[in-house]
């Protein structure tokens, strides 16, 4: 269940559509945030607060990749591997990470300190290869600036 | 040429609303509201105007299907979802330049009677989303958004709407299903969007550079808009150089700018010296060029004559150290993650070719497979619901045809003859 | 008029639609995977293809609307060809496991790949793996054989209303899941059984015990549980029924069924049926022969008649039973035991209900078809979403007061003219007493009626079953007037309005023919070649007050449990106890058979034929699957008990009352069976329409209520059950094992109770222990339980005044306690 301050986010997103539903994505986010990923508890919380199928906030919400359905770690590491990053070196990337931080894709490190996702387009191919670690861009990447902005996500 | 869409963004404030007006921004959303709407179609209609998302649809004939629908209220939606790979037009537009495009929004808006309008953006764009938020609310604040725009009684509402991780939503119907809050698969079309589109009601859906060319058109007059360009495609188009260039970015061009210029002139000429092997000119969705093929006029008429498509004008470029098998493998990965699941050509065939290209690129490629790949791709092309299968089809098709040599060494030699080092 | 050509052949078609139904018109069937009659076009699986002159690709022919002029190709070697590479790929992760699959010889997928092939595959990579769910109580899932055509869940969502299941994951990840990853915590109405297409929702009824070809017979028949009377097959193996499949686009129903019709099969082979009849001897019911129950029943009712007169003997038909039963009831009653006192369970609430209005509008309600029309619901209704367009309900114990504010609003909207003057008096004197209750968007559901035209109204029971339960009624009959609506009552049971129809009802002759109007009662009178009582018989609820004063000496309950059925069931079971000879006929040891004197075992549903009337008033055939060796029907019982009762009645089969009934009752007039196995036939039939003369329609003033208890305990109507029948059918118990009182969430909080707490209900009546549920749709101070399960029953609990003018129980106001148990 969600706190009072949360239901009157939603309630504040919802005026903004015609149709309640419009509100699903915006308060997956949401719930995202304050559960960490979509658990069953949360998307439960959600479907009550917009009165809307539990099942059907779980059919809208496994679409969307960006939505994550189980645990995930302090910092998410969100790498593209897409064509333009692929043939600037994205794969190397990659296995850096995988060896450095024992982590693979899709996983967690033991510490819970990265998950890493392999991302398609992240619209950064001007300045491949790049991620997003969170919420921030990081672009241009080699294997030698790589850890050190990594470093900086405790 | 002076830039019009990307103009002023060297300077590190663009976003804000105090730099825009500088240069004479929301000049042209006043010219614009005292002009009839009717007016405001039939300049974009002069100045020819396409859609910039990737099927360069006249975007004046696409508002006149909606003017004309009675049923209100309409929607206008700015596709702002960005997901072709190796396109990053957009992302400038939306982060350096918001006020340009709400502008354009402003003025699209009152020209349709569309008085909500919703900008559907990309999850991979958390800043953008925040530099939008604030341009928007500063817009509000200053009266060019809301209930009674410039004290004309004109309303027009704008919302950022977040997706979250979905190529498919960047298809205009998806897209809609997405903005309702649903999985984002397509519908079926007729009927087309702009007259059931959102909630059932008349919806616009451009995206964000078409909308972005609003004002300027309202500045200068179609007439003169149209003599930016080539002849039936006209205006400033933004084409984003990605891979083995010496300077990728985003270069302003002129519609029809070639694609050798653009590769050689602008973006610095190929890496380190080494040849060109092979070029998607607009995105992974648009059939691959090889090297000899490049010397044709980036628009949406002549990019067909030339075994390709603009799409989004994302030009991918590939040196002779790049393996055709690894990208055609890479590229189907992508399809296959993002198709939707709606139609059984593109849901199965998708993830077949897939594990084709897989096997090949790790060394376990067969005799036959090459056949194999030919005629999976054409059980899928032209069967599927929407353009998302047929392009990944196209993409094999293209491969076979330029690169069969080099898929069969990769069969044979059960290895990647370039990737030796 | 459009006219296109398909496959050389010209089709006219005055309606747009797709060129996929067009073909279908013309009996020209194209393959579909993904299209199904019963769901909206979705264009997903492709294998719908067809060529069409001048357009460049292959067309999907179930999205593709037919335009004038287009010539059109359903079968070439390309599009086999196509259909045979889609089939293809919908074959490279699919299990082939057709030899160990329940689909396998009804499966569409396996059909489809029968015809266009392939046969070998050029797929060898790994299959997709996804593990089989067995989790369910009712359903498995295979999900390695979906082919994603998202029928399911497009029934689910759009048809059924319910939005229990939706596809999870994307792309060749897709695959259909409940929102819980074991159960499907559904309605389990089961219609996504109906439309999968391969086997990967199956039914755990019948797994792997017999193959779609093995059935020995398919018998269409109806639904035993209620008066949507849902038109459905049961296919029966060696004398059992294997499962229940509904009948595509037969019936009201159309081919959905709910989990009732679909599961609830079971209790017609328990091991509880009734097999011999029993005598009460030594105050202990024992084993005895027909002949001896048959004689015992002719003599005591004989006895009482001539000591007594027939006064003193009261009759209570069944809803469950067939017209034809209930028409030799209510003559046997009429012309043996003469009495009039003949009732049923539905003066409860349909039968109240039609004859008042049928006193305000001259007709108690329309014979007309539901679907197709917009369908505004009042009151609880449930299983009917697939037909609403809007929903009213009232706030509860306020009913009355809301409807006629609602009145009050369309009458002034409207404004009432010309020869609407007969109502508008009536209705004038309403709108001068202000009902001083607001319901949200009033004005709203005003404009949406007076906007919809041929509008539908369907009653839920709940508004009649209050003590002022006549007011409400009388502001629904002057809605429907004046929004020239068609009304209809939700009857609960399968044949309300058919016992009504074959005058199980004591001041009405079969056919509506009131009993005071002596043109009518000759009529009979030489038809049944004897007199009918003269005076109006007693109510159902006067019955029991007759019971308790001892004027009434002797009951004959065809298949009713009044015991269990009827509110203050300890009252009841007094009153049944204090008669002199009580006479059960049932298919189960029922809380009221229990209390007998003789008690006769019957045929049940399925075993039986004869006919149901529904709710729209369609007649339909009911049809034996099933056969046994020691009972009887019920007609035959009564027929024969009659005979040695001196009134002589002998009928060869249920189809020979049926001939009988259509010549004496107007509604019925030259119905016939052959005609009813139509499944069209709507009354009055070839007959005479119903009376039209206004009578004085009596009305009181409103009550004022006083409620300011905690808590009010009311009955609750779930999805699952319905009493007698479906706790003896394992589905729905383990569907719904136990009875839950629902309470909302504020109340629980303050009681200190938790989901699934146990708890001791108590009212004056008498106190059970059930557990808890938690019901976010409880907006008031009521708690909700049931009426379906032994010995815990809400009825027992609940007292009721009668409406003085409709009969009916009003069911109100009962304050409860509950407290938390261990
Ligand atoms: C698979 C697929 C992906 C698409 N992605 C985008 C996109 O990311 N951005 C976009 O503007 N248009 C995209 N489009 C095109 C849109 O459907 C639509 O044509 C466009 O938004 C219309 O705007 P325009 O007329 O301004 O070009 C895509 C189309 C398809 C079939
Ligand atoms: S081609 Fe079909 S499955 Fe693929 S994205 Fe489009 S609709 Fe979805
Ligand atoms: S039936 Fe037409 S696409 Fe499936």
């Amino acid at each position: 269940m969600f706190n009072e301050t949360i239901l009157k986010e939603i309630d504040d997103i919802k005026v903004r559509y015609p149709d309640v539903r419009s509100a699903l994505l915006p308060a997956l986010y949401i719930a995202q945030k304050e559960y960490g990923w979509l658990s069953s508890e949360a998307m439960a919380a959600v479907a009550k607060a917009l009165d809307l199928p539990e099942a059907a906030v779980r059919g809208t919400a496994s679409f969307y990749s960006m939505f994550r359905h189980r645990p995930a770690g302090r910092n998410l590491i969100q790498i593209c591997t897409n064509v333009s990053c692929l043939i600037l070196g994205a794969e190397k990337l990659v296995d850096l990470l995988k060896a450095r931080y024992g982590v693979e894709p899709g996983g967690t490190t033991q510490d819970g300190r990265f998950s890493l996702v392999i991302m398609e387009c992240i619209g950064a191919c001007g300045t491949a290869p790049a991620m997003l670690v969170n919420t921030d861009f990081h672009e241009n990447l080699t294997e030698k600036n790589i850890e050190e902005i990594l470093g900086k996500y405790k | 040429m002076e830039t019009i869409l990307l103009k002023n963004i060297e300077n590190p404030n663009s976003a804000e609303i105090s730099e825009y007006l500088k240069t004479g921004g929301y000049r042209n959303l006043s010219k614009a509201l005292a002009l009839k709407p009717k007016d405001i179609i039939e300049e974009t209609k002069k100045a020819g105007l396409r859609g910039r998302g990737g099927a360069g649809f006249p975007t004046a004939m696409k508002w006149s299907f909606a003017a004309a629908d009675p049923k209100f209220p309409k929607y206008l939606v700015c596709n702002a979802d960005e997901g072709e790979p190796g396109t990053f037009k957009d992302r400038p537009l939306l982060e350096k330049n918001p006020h340009l495009l709400i502008e354009g929004m402003a003025i699209s808006g009152y020209a349709l009677g569309a008085e909500y309008g919703y900008i559907y953006l990309r999850g991979e764009y958390p800043f953008a989303k925040d530099v939008l938020n604030k341009a928007i609310k500063q817009a509000y604040e200053k009266n060019y958004l809301g209930d009674n725009i410039l004290g004309k009684n004109i309303k027009f509402h704008l919302t950022v709407y977040q997706g979250a991780g979905a190529y498919i939503c960047g298809e205009e119907t998806a897209l809609i299903e997405s903005l309702e809050g649903r999985r984002g698969q397509p519908r079926s079309k007729p009927p087309f969007p702009v007259n059931f589109g959102a909630w059932n009601m008349p919806t616009i859906v451009n995206n964000v550079e078409t909308l972005s060319n609003l004002p300027y058109v309202i500045q200068v007059g179609g007439e003169a808009y149209s003599k930016i360009g080539s002849k039936d495609c006209t205006g400033p188009k933004l084409f984003c150089v990605s891979g083995c260039v010496e300077k990728p970015g985003v270069y302003e061009l002129p519609m029809g700018t070639s694609l050798k210029e653009i590769i050689y002139n602008h973006a610095g000429g190929i890496k380190n010296g080494k040849k060109l092997k092979a070029v998607f000119p607009g995105g992974i969705s648009t059939p691959i060029l090889p090297a000899d093929k490049t010397d044709c006029p980036m628009d949406f008429i002549s990019m067909p004559r030339h075994g390709s498509m603009l799409g989004s004008g994302a030009v991918i470029v590939m040196d002779e150290s790049v393996c055709m098998v690894k990208v055609a493998y890479r590229a189907l990965k992508f399809f296959e993650h993002e198709s939707c699941g709606k139609c059984t050509p593109c849901r199965e065939g998708t993830d077949w070719l897939r594990k084709i290209l897989e096997r090949i690129e790790h060394g376990k490629g067969r005799e036959g497979d090459i056949e194999l790949l030919s005629q999976v791709a054409d059980v899928i092309y032209g069967r599927t619901f929407c353009p998302l299968g047929d392009s990944a089809a196209g993409l094999v098709m293209s491969m076979i045809k330029y690169f069969k040599n080099e898929i069969e060494e990769h069969i044979k030699n059960a290895k990647c003859v370039m990737s030796k080092e | 008029m459009i006219t296109i050509t398909i496959n050389g052949k010209e089709v006219h078609l005055d309606k747009q639609m797709t060129v996929l139904e067009a073909a279908k018109t013309a009996g020209i069937k194209i393959p579909t995977l993904c299209h199904h009659d019963l769901l909206k076009p979705y264009g997903g699986c492709r294998l719908c293809v067809v060529e069409v002159e001048r357009m460049p690709k292959l067309q999907n022919s179930c999205t593709l609307i037919a335009a004038d002029g287009m010539v059109i190709k359903t079968e070439s070697d390309v599009i086999s060809k196509v259909r045979r590479e889609i089939l293809e790929l919908l074959l490279i992760n699919h299990p082939l496991d057709c030899p160990y699959c329940d689909k396998a010889g009804e499966c569409e997928l396996q059909d489809l790949v029968d015809k266009y092939g392939p046969t070998v595959s050029r797929y060898k990579e790994e299959k997709r793996q996804v593990p089989e769910s067995h989790a369910d109580q009712i359903f498995t899932r295979h999900m390695g054989r979906c082919v994603v055509c998202t029928r399911c869940v497009r029934m689910c969502e759009n048809v059924q209303g319910a939005s229990a299941i939706s596809i999870v994951g994307r792309g060749n990840h897709s695959r259909m899941e409940p929102f819980s990853p074991t159960s499907f915590n559904c309605e389990y109405c089961g219609n996504c059984l109906t439309v999968c297409p391969v086997g990967a929702i199956l039914s755990r009824l019948y797994i792997h015990s017999f193959r779609p070809w093995q059935v020995d017979k398919e018998i269409e028949t109806i639904c035993p549980y209620c008066g949507v009377g849902c038109s459905l097959f049961v296919q029966v193996r060696d004398n059992s029924i294997k499962r229940v499949i509904p009948r595509l686009g037969k019936g009201l129903n159309k081919g959905l069924l709910c989990s009732r019709g679909r599961f609830g099969y079971e209790f017609i082979e328990s091991n509880e049926r009734l097999k011999n009849p029993l005598i009460r001897k030594n105050g202990k019911l024992e084993q005895g022969t027909w002949d001896d129950a048959l004689h015992l029943i002719a003599n005591k009712l004989t006895e009482i008649k001539k000591a007594h007169g027939g006064k003193a003997i009261a009759g209570m038909a069944s809803p469950r039973c067939t017209n034809e039963d209930n028409y030799v009831f209510q003559k046997f009653m009429r012309m043996a035991c003469r009495t009039n006192n003949i009732d049923s369970i539905s003066r409860t609430g349909f039968a109240a209900a039609q004859n008042y209005i049928e006193d305000l509008l001259g007709q108690g309600v329309t014979s007309n078809m539901i679907s197709g029309l917009k369908v505004i619901v009042i009151g609880n209704a449930k299983g009917l979403e697939r037909f609403k367009t809007l929903a009213v309900v009232p706030p509860v114990f306020k009913e009355a007061d809301t409807l006629e504010l609602l009145l009050t609003n369309i009458y002034k909207a409207k404004g009432v003219r010309g020869e609407k003057a007969a109502v508008d008096k009536m209705v004038r004197e309403m709108i001068e007493k202000p009902a001083g209750i607001e319901i949200k968007e009033m004005d709203e559901l005003v404009k949406m009626l007076l906007e919809g035209n041929s509008i539908s109204i369907v009653l839920g029971m709940d508004l009649v079953q209050r003590s002022d339960g006549h007011r409400s009624l009388f502001a629904i009959a002057a809605l429907t007037y004046l929004l020239e609506a068609r009304l209809f009552l939700l009857s609960e049971k399968p044949n309300e309005q058919g016992l009504i129809d074959m005058g199980c009802v004591p001041d009405m002759l079969p056919g509506g023919r009131p009993l005071d109007i002596g043109d009518f009662k000759h009529k009979f009178e030489s038809a049944w070649k004897g007199s009918i009582p003269e005076d109006s018989g007693l109510t159902l609820l006067e019955m029991i007050e007759g019971m308790n004063n001892k004027n009434i000496k002797a009951l004959y309950i065809m298949g009713e449990n009044p015991a269990f059925n009827l509110p203050n069931g300890s009252h009841i079971k007094d009153a049944l106890k204090s008669l002199d000879f009580l006479v059960v006929q049932d298919i189960f040891l029922t809380e009221t058979a229990e209390l007998a004197d003789v008690v006769l075992p019957a045929l049940g549903w399925a075993e039986k034929e004869g006919t149901y009337t529904n709710l729209e008033r369609r007649v339909q055939l009911l049809k034996k699957a099933m056969h046994s060796s020691t009972v009887m029907e019920d007609w035959k019982i009564l027929a024969d008990v009659s005979s040695m009762m001196g009134y002589d009645m002998d009928y060869a089969s249920s189809e020979k009352i049926m001939e009988e009934i259509a010549k004496v009752s107007p509604l019925y007039r030259d119905l016939t069976y052959k005609e009813i196995s139509s499944g069209d036939c709507l009354w009055p039939y070839h007959g005479e329409p119903l009376r039209g003369e206004l009578h004085k329609v009596p009305i009181t003033a409103g009550l004022t209520r006083d409620y300011k208890a905690d808590l009010y305990l009311s009955p609750e109507k779930p999805l699952f059950h319905s009493g007698t029948l479906s706790r003896r059918s394992a589905a729905l118990r383990k569907i719904c094992p136990e009875p839950a009182l629902k309470i909302s969430a504020p109340h629980a909080g303050k009681l200190g109770l938790k989901e699934g707490d146990r708890v001791e209900v108590s009212t004056a009546q008498g106190s059970i222990n059930v557990s808890i549920s938690i019901d976010d749709s409880i907006k008031d101070n009521r708690v909700l339980l049931g009426n379906n399960f032994e010995g815990r029953g809400v009825y027992n609990l609940l007292s009721y005044k009668i409406d003085a003018i409709t009969k009916a129980p009003g069911i109100e106001g009962c304050e409860v306690k509950i407290e938390r148990k261990q």
